[in-house]
C-alpha cells in the first residue's frame, strides 16, 4: 500500500498526499540521528511516542523493533507523523537542530508505519478477552487510542460515533490531500485489528452515558471533541455564502465536496484566522479552483499558529496571507457575498493573542472582492453534550470539568479527553488522553 | 582544474605522469576503458591478469557484492571475479593499442601461469606487445587449482621458483603481487626478491564474508544459490593494506620498491600509501564506486598537499610516516592525558556521557538538567571514545590533553 506523489506546491488532485520517504531517504535521515541520551525529543511527545527510541532501533536496522515502539505507545503514530505540528513538539527539541537542522521526525514515524503496512508486520497483537466491558464515546483520535489501549489490555471496547464514518476530526477536520480517506482508514484498521467495535450512525444521545453504564458497561470514556465551529459576530456574518470551517472542511470530504466546488471556483474567498485549520480551509479553495485566496488573522506571520507544513503548502499555493489584520464586516448584496472590509492591528499587550486585545490602525483599512467567507476561528463543545451525563461536572464554556490528573471525571466510572476537555488541541495531544484514560481505566479493574 | 604541481614519479627508470594507477581487476579490462582512465588522470594501469586461453574463464553471475554501512554505499566489495575472460591475442593487442595511443602513460602487464612455461611464455609475450613492467599475480583469492593465484602466494618457494622463470624471460621490470592472507608479507616478499622481482604489489583482497542472506542463508555474492569466502576490498581494508606496505618498506633486507593497493578513494587515502613506503597507489573498488573522476580529486588533492607541505616531488614525500612507525613497546608511558571538553560548544546530546559509562571509564557523570556531561578528569582514561562519537568533530570539541605528571588511571574494584 502506497500513499504518496503528492508535490506541495501542485494539487492536481486532492486525493493525494505528500510522497513519503523512500526506505534509503529514511536510512539516511535517521543517519544523522545524534542518539541522544534521555532524548530530547522523546521527551517532547505529548503520547510519548518515543522518536529517540525508535529512531535507534531503526538505525541498528531492528526495523520491526522500531514500528513496535510508535505503535505500541501511539496507535495513531502514523496519523500523528503526518498531521503532528512536529516543529513544535520533537523536532523543536532536536539536539541536531544545534548542528544544522533537526531530523525530520514526523516523516520518519511516518515512514516506519507504512512499511509496517507494506511489509505486513503486525506489531500489536490481540489478547485474550477479559469479562469488563467498556465503552467510548466518540471515535476521534482520543476516543480510539483510549479504545485500543484498553483492547490491547483485553477490555471488550465499542465505540460509539455520531456520524457516518469512524474518525472524528481526522476524517472530518483535515483535508484529503494532507490525510488520505485510505491512510486513515488504514491506521484505524489497527485499532480493529485489536478487536474493537466501532458502532457508527450511533449518537449518544442526552442522558446516553447513564444508559450505557446501566446496560454493564464498566467504564465510560467520552471524547466528543469539539463540534460547534465559532463564528465572528460581525455585520454580514449571516449571509448566504459565510461558512464556518468545520461545515465547510466536512462538506469538501463529503460526496457533497460540488456544493464547496460551486462555491468557490473562479471565485475569491476570504478565510479568517490564522491556524492550521484556516490553511487547510485556504489549501482546499485553491484545489478546487478559487482564483484569489485570503487568510486573514489577528497573529503576525511570527506568531501565526498554523503548522509549519501547512503554511508551506499555503505559500505554495499563492494564498494571500494578511497578517495583523482583522475582517470588520462582511459585504452582502442580496444575501450573497460581495466582499470584506477590514483594517491591519497591533496588540495592545504583548503575547496575548486574543481578539480583545487587538486595536485597529487608523488609515490601513481595505477592501476585498471576495465572493465567500470560510470562518476558521476554532471550535468549542455543543451544548447539546452538557446533557450526555447526568453524574459528571461541566465548566461554563461546555467543556468538561476533570480531576487534575487531565481525565478523571466526577463520577469515578467515567473518563473523559480530548478537546471536550482540553479545547482546541493537538491530535497527539487527544491521543495521549486517550492512552492515560485507558491506564486508569485498567488500572481500576486489575 | 587548477595547474597542478608536476605529479610523475619514477620507478625502475619508467615515468609514471601521476602516481594514480588501475588496479589489476575489472576496471582495467579493456583498453577503451583504461584509456579513458588515462585522459582522467590515472598515469598507468596494471592490466587484468592474462592467462592462456587453455583454461576457459568464465565468470560467475552476480560476481560482485556490496556491503554497506547505514546509509554509506560501498564501504566495502566482495568479488569471486578472476582473471581476464577474454582471448589472449585481444588482450595483447589491447595493450599495443593502449602504447601507442598513450605512449607517456604506463601499461603494466598483470599475468598469472599454472607452470614455469607459462608463466615465461605469458611475460615474453606481454613484454612483446609493449608492456613497461610486469605484475605477476600470486594472489588472485579465487583460483581453486593448486599452483595457482594466492595458493602461489601462500607457498613461497613457488614465489622465488616462478619469479625466477619470468625473470629469465624478460628485460622488463617485475612486480609481484600479494595475497594479504597470511600473517608476514615480508617472507614472500623475499622470496620474489631472490627470484629476482624489481618491487612488491600489496595488497590484493582480503578473504572474507561480507553478508549472508538471511531467508536462504547463501552468502553474497548469491551465485544461483551458492556463495563463497571470497575477495573483500574497499575503504574498509585500508588499513590492512597501509600495514602490509609499511612492514615491506621498514624490512631492511626488502629494500624494493612497493606499489599500494587496498581501498584508496581519495588524496588522503593515497598520501598515506605513499607515507607508508608505497612509491604508486592502485584502485579498483574506488573506480567502481565513483568511476575515473576520482583521480582528477586525488591529483589535486596530491597537489595542493604538496604545495601546503613545500615538497618539489612525489618522490619526497614516499616513507615519510616510517620513522614514526614503532612497535608499541616503544612508546612513552610516564606521559598521560585526558579527554579534554570544550563545553561551550556542547549541544547536550549526551553520546559521550552513554559510551564513557558503557566502555570508558565511567568518569562522566549526566546533568539532566542542563543536558551537559560533567567529566571528572582524575578518572578518564584518555581512551578518548567520546570524541570518536561526538557531533561537534569541525573541529572538535573534545581533544586530548596532555597532563602533566598524571598517574595511569586504573579503575577501582566495583563495590
Amino acid at each position: 500500500m502506497k500513499f504518496s506523489n503528492r508535490k506541495s506546491n501542485k494539487l492536481e488532485n486532492i486525493s493525494n498526499m505528500e510522497a513519503s520517504f523512500t526506505i534509503f531517504q529514511a536510512l539516511t535521515e535517521a543517519s544523522r540521528c545524534l542518539l541522544c541520551y534521555n532524548a530530547p525529543c522523546s521527551q517532547s511527545c505529548p503520547a510519548d511516542t518515543n522518536p529517540g527510541i525508535f529512531i535507534r532501533k531503526f538505525r541498528l536496522k531492528n526495523t520491526k523493533g522500531a514500528i513496535r515502539t510508535i505503535k505500541e505507545n501511539n496507535i495513531f503514530g502514523g496519523v500523528c507523523g503526518v498531521v503532528c505540528p512536529t516543529e513544535k513538539l520533537c523536532q523543536e527539541a532536536c539536539s541536531a537542530t544545534k548542528i544544522d537542522k533537526p531530523i525530520e521526525i514526523g516523516k520518519l514515524q511516518r515512514f516506519l508505519v507504512e512499511h509496517g503496512w507494506e511489509t505486513g508486520f503486525k506489531p500489536l497483537e490481540r489478547v485474550p478477552l477479559r469479562k469488563e466491558k467498556v465503552a467510548v464515546v466518540g471515535s476521534g483520535p482520543a476516543g480510539l487510542s483510549c479504545a485500543a489501549e484498553l483492547a490491547k489490555a483485553g477490555f471488550k471496547v465499542t465505540v460509539f460515533e455520531a456520524r457516518e464514518k469512524v474518525g472524528g476530526v481526522l476524517r472530518y477536520g483535515v483535508p484529503e490531500f494532507r490525510l488520505s480517506s485510505e491512510f486513515l482508514d488504514r491506521e484505524i484498521e489497527d485499532v480493529t485489528n485489536l478487536g474493537v467495535i466501532i458502532k457508527c450512525n450511533s449518537r449518544i444521545s442526552s442522558g446516553g452515558v447513564d444508559n450505557l453504564l446501566k446496560k454493564g458497561f464498566y467504564a465510560i470514556f467520552i471524547a466528543t471533541g469539539l463540534l460547534k465551529a465559532y463564528k465572528l459576530n460581525i455585520p454580514g456574518f449571516d449571509l448566504k455564502n459565510v461558512m464556518d470551517a468545520n461545515a465547510f472542511l466536512e462538506t469538501a470530504r463529503s460526496k457533497n465536496r460540488y456544493l464547496i466546488t460551486r462555491l468557490v471556483k473562479n471565485n475569491n474567498v476570504a478565510v479568517i484566522g490564522g491556524g492550521s485549520v484556516a490553511m487547510d480551509v485556504a489549501n482546499t479553495c485553491k484545489v478546487l479552483g478559487a482564483e484569489k485566496v485570503y487568510c486573514i488573522c489577528l497573529e503576525s506571520f511570527a506568531e501565526i499558529p498554523a503548522a509549519k507544513a501547512d503554511l508551506e503548502m499555503a505559500r505554495d499555493n499563492f494564498i494571500i496571507i494578511k497578517p495583523q489584520s482583522q475582517v470588520t464586516e462582511i459585504l452582502g448584496n442580496n444575501n450573497n457575498v460581495v466582499g470584506v472590509k477590514g483594517t491591519e492591528t497591533n496588540w495592545i499587550k504583548p503575547n496575548l493573542f486574543i481578539p480583545s486585545n487587538a486595536k485597529k490602525v487608523p488609515g490601513t483599512e481595505f477592501n476585498l472582492k471576495v465572493n465567500a467567507v470560510v470562518m476558521a476561528i476554532g471550535s468549542g463543545p455543543d451544548s447539546g453534550t452538557v446533557d450526555l451525563c447526568s453524574t459528571i461536572r461541566y465548566k461554563k464554556n461546555y467543556l468538561i470539568k476533570i480531576k487534575k490528573d487531565g481525565v478523571s471525571t466526577f463520577d469515578k466510572d467515567i473518563f473523559a479527553g480530548g478537546e471536550i476537555v482540553r479545547g482546541p488541541a493537538l491530535v497527539v495531544e487527544a491521543v495521549a488522553d486517550g492512552k492515560k484514560a485507558a491506564k486508569k481505566i485498567i488500572k481500576r479493574f486489575s | 582544474m587548477a595547474k597542478l604541481k608536476d605529479l610523475s614519479i619514477e620507478m625502475f627508470g619508467v615515468k609514471f605522469p601521476t602516481p594514480v594507477l588501475l588496479s589489476s581487476s575489472p576496471v582495467s579490462n579493456t583498453a577503451e576503458m583504461i584509456g579513458r582512465a588515462f585522459d582522467s588522470g590515472f598515469g598507468g594501469v596494471a592490466y587484468k591478469t592474462l592467462g592462456f586461453d587453455k583454461i576457459k574463464i568464465i565468470h560467475p553471475s552476480p560476481r560482485m557484492a556490496k556491503y554497506n554501512y547505514g546509509n554509506k554505499k560501498l564501504v566495502g566489495l566482495q568479488n569471486v571475479e578472476q582473471i581476464t575472460d577474454r582471448p589472449l591475442k585481444d588482450n595483447l593487442q589491447d595493450i599495443k593499442y593502449l602504447k601507442k595511443h598513450w605512449p607517456k602513460h604506463v601499461v603494466i602487464a598483470s599475468v598469472m601461469g599454472f607452470s614455469e612455461y607459462e608463466w615465461s611464455e605469458l611475460a615474453k609475450m606481454a613484454e612483446g606487445a609493449g608492456s613497461d613492467m610486469l605484475e605477476l599475480n600470486f594472489s588472485c583469492p579465487h583460483m581453486t587449482v593448486e599452483g595457482s593465484g594466492m595458493k602461489v602466494g601462500q607457498a613461497f618457494d613457488l614465489v622465488e621458483k616462478f619469479t625466477a622463470a619470468v625473470r629469465k624471460s624478460v628485460k622488463i621490470p617485475i612486480l609481484a603481487k600479494m595475497t594479504p592472507n597470511i600473517t608476514d608479507m615480508t617472507e614472500p616478499a623475499l622470496y620474489a626478491k631472490r627470484g629476482g622481482a624489481d618491487g612488491i604489489t600489496a595488497i590484493n583482497t582480503v578473504r572474507g564474508i561480507t553478508a549472508i542472506g538471511l531467508d536462504d542463508y547463501v552468502p553474497e555474492p548469491n551465485v544461483f544459490g551458492k556463495g563463497a569466502v571470497s575477495g573483500f576490498s574497499g575503504p574498509a581494508v585500508k588499513p590492512i593494506g597501509l600495514r602490509f606496505i609499511s612492514e615491506m618498506a621498514q624490512c631492511s633486507e626488502l629494500k624494493l620498491p612497493l606499489v599500494g593497493c587496498g581501498g584508496a578513494e581519495t588524496w588522503i587515502d593515497a598520501v598515506e600509501y605513499l607515507l607508508c613506503g608505497a612509491s604508486l597507489v592502485q584502485i579498483t573498488t574506488g573506480v567502481i564506486h565513483y568511476g575515473h573522476r576520482i583521480a582528477e580529486d586525488i591529483c589535486e588533492g596530491l597537489s595542493d598537499f604538496m604545495t601546503e607541505k613545500k615538497y618539489k616531488n612525489v618522490k619526497d614525500i614516499v616513507g615519510k610516516a616510517l620513522p614514526h612507525i614503532h612497535p608499541t613497546d616503544a612508546f612513552n608511558l610516564s606521559r598521560q592525558g585526558v579527554a579534554e571538553y570544550d563545553l561551550d560548544r556542547c549541544i547536550g546530546c549526551g553520546q559521550c556521557y552513554i559510551v564513557c559509562q558503557d566502555a570508558g571509564g565511567q568518569c562522566i557523570e549526566w546533568d539532566d538538567e542542563k543536558r551537559r556531561p560533567i567529566q571528572d578528569e582524575e578518572r578518564c582514561l584518555s581512551c578518548m571514545i567520546c570524541s570518536f562519537i561526538c557531533p561537534i568533530d569541525t573541529p572538535p570539541m573534545i581533544t586530548f590533553k596532555e597532563i602533566k605528571n598524571k598517574k595511569p588511571v586504573i579503575p577501582p574494584v566495583s563495590k
